[in-house]
């Protein structure tokens, strides 16, 4: 019968109990740096009180209140620019996910000539900055008259070539043997694609309407470019011009910020999987 | 025969598959880089009739202007501050939310949550954030510090700015490094411990050289990002003051249109991609994309 | 000296699931110990709770007299080779073998010495500056025992390090490790669900099933006198036959099976130990190597007979397995082995006798072994 070693043990728990202390401590610090601005932001929005700059500053209001929301609506042309946005949004959504799946078929699981060359066309196009395009996108459409029309504003986002990469990929690791047996029962390509292809591809589908939606939501540079009078702003591009024009108006501006970003939390709330599922598979290796 | 019959029928089908997002993709992306080019060389005022060609003037311009310089200035201070520290934090968050913690979804979100929100809704809240009397300051007065006017004061806006965007993308890179962490086999670890190292070595030695590939792409994603860095400077300083936050997008975006000189824009936005090309192909040359 | 001791070792996980339940096991230094049993019996789990990569939940974990539960593995003086070979990927061959030695503070000139010497042990020299994707699964095999071998621990733990060869390689491969331990003269702990090569490699046989240690013992041992059902069925393959029935009280003590009866003989103590089994479920268990074809092959002294009818042969080159029933129990199939002069035919009715050593009889309830 030996005797027990009492050194490394008791030292290594204390040492674990306080790493254990140390680690929520530090997540709580972190969660507060990440989640803070906007539950200042929400506070704000519901405080009767205008003078957001009185020290000290709490994040409770001490007087509650609606009536910003309320002239959020009222006072702007929040009701027009929400409009916008929504149209856009979901015209650009549906049309991304129709598409890019179609266009990402014919990819995968076609042989057209000039299939390789066009595709890395495609691929490298993903490599010009945004910004060159911005001068020559807007001449074009300037000779076409769709400066400041949804035209303008939906047209060149109407397909990604990102939506189409994502939905290439996918589609190959469906496997052949599907698609063989569908050709002998005499279906076509589009049937395949539709009847198919489709119905399981819900993850990726999935995946793209959502980054399309965020994407085309929030999408702020081309529409402060396109857009000229105040009707045709789109939320962000709203909001930015609040913020010049109310500027002292924080509780306004404030409550603008809140309902704007609740379609996109109440997506990513619902849908969290395929936010993470997607932006996770872009990074690693196939 | 056969076979060629097929083969007919797959380009036919597949040319209309694709025929639609080609045509948009010709007007929108294709034929407009080539037309940047062009553009470039002309003295293209949308308000003036007169577009004359000009040849390499725009360009010799952009050298000599003072504001377009400050502008490269600005965007390779900006660039440089933000991607390694936003690769660093998002790689430390991800190794945070990978241990066996209670309510991890909770604060997935939670670091997720800046990323999808739209950049003027951040850029708006926090200029409440950096005004005088904002929040900032008031949490730095209660630990006795006293701050200044971060978006007005020229030392210290660009810096304010650079912090936005961190705390905005790192969560967005998080989830990039948290799938990369996953795969990494748990075995690795343990063989580790037996051969003695404890945690710090087990992340320098095995976590990052094994989450080399994750590296790669969330700093090429961070530099193309942070070169073209222009909501924020929108929303909360207009390139003010003194220039100090003009980033060279929002420089093509101010000449382009505002002062509607396309052709200078065009030039400035294609001095700009030049320069992504360029750090772009020094990363890809010198930089190691595989983990072994 | 490295001596292993467990003694009442417990794992419990959250929830109550018991997952080894009070393991009493003593490894003495230079012992070759194979920890064998189903998936899922706790055997890497035991090991790793040797290894340190598992918490102990009770009992005591001894090395060479020292209790050693709450040690991290790096102070435990261990090394472990794991089944996926656990290789750093980004790191060279050198890399890998020197790494424990480089984080240990060795000096420059002996991590050299002694990866050298691991890598001609093994066959690696040439590969010393390779990556493991470079190589082949044998070759990274040899590595990961490399990297074990340079650290030149008390016990070496190896993690069923041969699951995932093919199996040509593994043969050989059982030979090399085997060779290893010869030569190094050190304690080794390794976990394996085949039992082949644990009757093949170990100087000492611990079976586990469902956390219980069934037996520890020495192969020859296991094979001849295992001390339950479990373990009888376990080990050696083809596996040993089971016939359940029942002992009773005539004439003479019998057991009886459906169509089977055979007297119980007086020698070994058999009638002592099965009498006070009667009319309590017995079963009675024969390998299959020892049933012999009574027309063709000489008469054993003592023997116990029995009819069979043959349901189909396997020949496999020198012998032949023999599939068979007893008659009016056709749903239920038997094996025997003989050699390949004798061909049987499907549906041949043969008689074969077994000698009474041979004879193996076990609790119908408790499973353990009677006699």
């Amino acid at each position: 019968m030996s005797h027990p070693r009492p050194t490394k043990s008791d030292r290594a728990m204390k040492n674990l109990k306080l790493q254990k202390l140390l680690f929520y401590g530090l997540l709580f610090v972190m969660t507060a740096i990440y989640l803070g601005p906007f539950l200042f932001s929400l506070s704000i929005s519901f405080n009767a009180e205008q003078d957001v700059f009185s020290w000290p500053i709490k994040l409770l209001p001490e007087e509650w209140t609606l009536d910003n929301y309320q002239r959020v609506w009222q006072d702007l042309p929040f009701g027009t620019w929400l409009l916008n946005s929504v149209t856009i949004t979901v015209i650009q959504t549906i049309c991304n996910v129709f598409f890019a799946s179609l266009a990402g078929f014919a990819f995968a699981r076609l042989d057209f000539p000039g299939k390789n060359i066009i595709f890395s066309l495609l691929l490298a196009s993903l490599m010009i900055p945004g910004i060159v395009l911005l001068v020559p996108k807007f001449i074009i459409l300037n000779e076409f008259h769709l400066i400041n029309t949804y035209g303008g504003l939906i047209l060149p986002g109407l397909v990604s070539v990102v939506n189409i990469f994502l939905m290439k990929q996918f589609f190959e690791t469906i496997p052949k043997d599907l698609e063989e047996a569908a050709l002998i029962d005499g279906c076509s390509y589009f049937r395949i694609f539709w009847q198919i292809f489709l119905p399981v591809s819900k993850p990726a589908l999935a995946a793209v309407a959502i980054y399309t939606f965020q994407g085309s939501w929030n999408e702020f540079m081309w529409p402060v470019i396109v857009t000229t009078t105040r009707d045709m702003f789109t939320l962000p591009v709203g909001m930015a011009f609040l913020k010049n024009e109310f500027s002292v108006q924080w509780p306004l501006l404030m409550a603008g910020t809140i309902l704007i970003s609740l379609p996109t939390i109440a997506i990513f709330l619902i849908f969290q999987r395929y936010f993470v599922q997607g932006v996770a598979s872009a990074g690693l290796k196939e | 025969m056969k076979l060629k019959v097929k083969n007919k029928e797959q380009s036919r089908t597949a040319y209309l598959f694709i025929g639609f997002p080609l045509l948009l993709f010709s007007i929108f992306t294709f034929f407009p880089i080539v037309f940047a080019f062009i553009i470039s060389f002309y003295d293209w005022n949308l308000l003036i009739p007169d577009k004359p060609f000009v040849g390499l003037a725009n360009y010799f311009e952009l050298f000599q202007d003072k504001v377009f310089l400050i502008a490269i200035k600005n965007t390779v201070v900006y660039t440089i501050g933000v991607v390694p520290i936003q690769t660093l934090l998002a790689l430390v968050l991800a190794f945070i939310m990978n241990q066996k913690l209670r309510g991890r979804a909770f604060f997935r979100l939670a670091f997720y949550v800046p990323a999808i929100t739209s950049s003027v809704v951040t850029s708006i809240i926090f200029v409440w954030i950096y005004a005088k009397p904002g929040l900032l300051n008031y949490l730095l007065s209660l630990v006795g510090m006293e701050g200044t006017d971060w978006l007005t004061n020229p030392s210290t806006a660009l810096f304010a700015i650079m912090v936005l965007n961190i705390w905005t993308t790192s969560g967005y890179f998080m989830i990039s490094f948290l799938a990369g962490l996953q795969s990494i086999p748990a075995s690795l670890y343990e063989a580790a411990k037996i051969d003695g190292a404890n945690q710090w070595q087990q992340f320098w030695k095995i976590t990052v050289p094994m989450v080399r590939p994750v590296t790669y792409f969330v700093v090429v994603l961070g530099l193309i990002g942070c070169f073209q860095v222009f909501d924020q400077i929108y929303v909360m300083s207009s390139g003010g003051p003194v220039n100090s936050t003009t980033t060279m997008s929002y420089f093509t975006y101010n000449n382009s249109f505002k002062y509607f000189r396309l052709g200078y824009g065009a030039a400035s936005a294609i001095v700009l991609a030049i320069i992504i090309f360029g750090a772009t192909w020094l990363q890809k040359k010198y930089v190691p994309s595989e983990a072994y | 000296m490295a001596t292993v001791q467990l003694n009442q070792l417990k794992k419990v996980y959250d929830k109550d699931v018991v997952a080894i339940k009070g393991a009493d096991v003593t490894i003495n230094d230079k012992e070759f110990v194979v920890l064998v049993g189903p998936s899922g019996c706790g055997k890497s789990t035991l090991l790793r709770m040797i290894a340190g990569l598992e918490e102990i939940s009770g009992g005591d974990l001894m090395i060479d007299g020292d209790r050693v539960n709450d040690l991290s593995p790096k102070d435990r003086d261990i090394a472990m080779v794991f089944q996926n070979y656990a290789l750093y990927p980004h790191m060279t061959v050198f890399e890998n073998m020197a790494f424990g030695l480089k984080l240990r503070k060795y000096p420059k000139a002996e991590i050299k010495a002694r990866v050298e010497e691991a890598a001609g042990f093994l066959g690696l020299t040439e590969y010393l500056e390779r990556r493991p994707k470079e190589m082949s699964g044998g070759q990274r095999q040899r590595v990961a025992i490399g990297r074990a071998l340079v650290r030149q621990p008390k016990v070496f733990l190896f993690d069923e390090p041969l699951s995932n060869l093919d199996a040509k390689l593994r043969v050989q491969m059982r030979i090399e490790i085997k060779r290893l331990h010869q030569q190094l003269q050190a304690t080794m702990i390794y976990v394996t669900h085949d039992q082949i090569e644990a009757m093949t490699m170990g100087d000492k046989i611990v079976v586990l099933k469902d956390g219980v240690v069934q037996q520890v013992d020495s192969p020859m041992n296991l094979f001849n006198n295992p001390s339950n059902k479990f373990v009888a069925g376990f080990i050696g393959s083809p596996s040993m036959n089971f016939l359940n029935g029942t002992i009773e009280q005539g004439n003479e003590l019998k057991f009886v099976a459906g169509s089977v009866s055979f007297g119980i003989p007086n020698e070994l103590q058999l009638r002592e130990k099965l009498s006070p089994f009667v009319g309590k479920p017995v079963t009675f268990g024969f390998r299959p190597e020892y049933l012999y074809d009574k027309s063709t092959e000489r008469q054993v002294q003592l023997s116990v007979d029995m009819n069979i009818t043959i349901d189909v042969t396997e020949p496999i080159g020198s012998e032949a397995f023999n599939y068979f029933h007893f008659a009016g129990m056709e749903d239920q199939t038997y094996c025997f082995r003989s050699s390949s002069a004798n061909q049987y035919q499907s549906g041949q009715k043969v008689e074969v006798g077994i000698d009474i050593n041979r004879l193996r009889f076990f609790d119908g309830e408790t499973e353990a072994r009677i006699a």
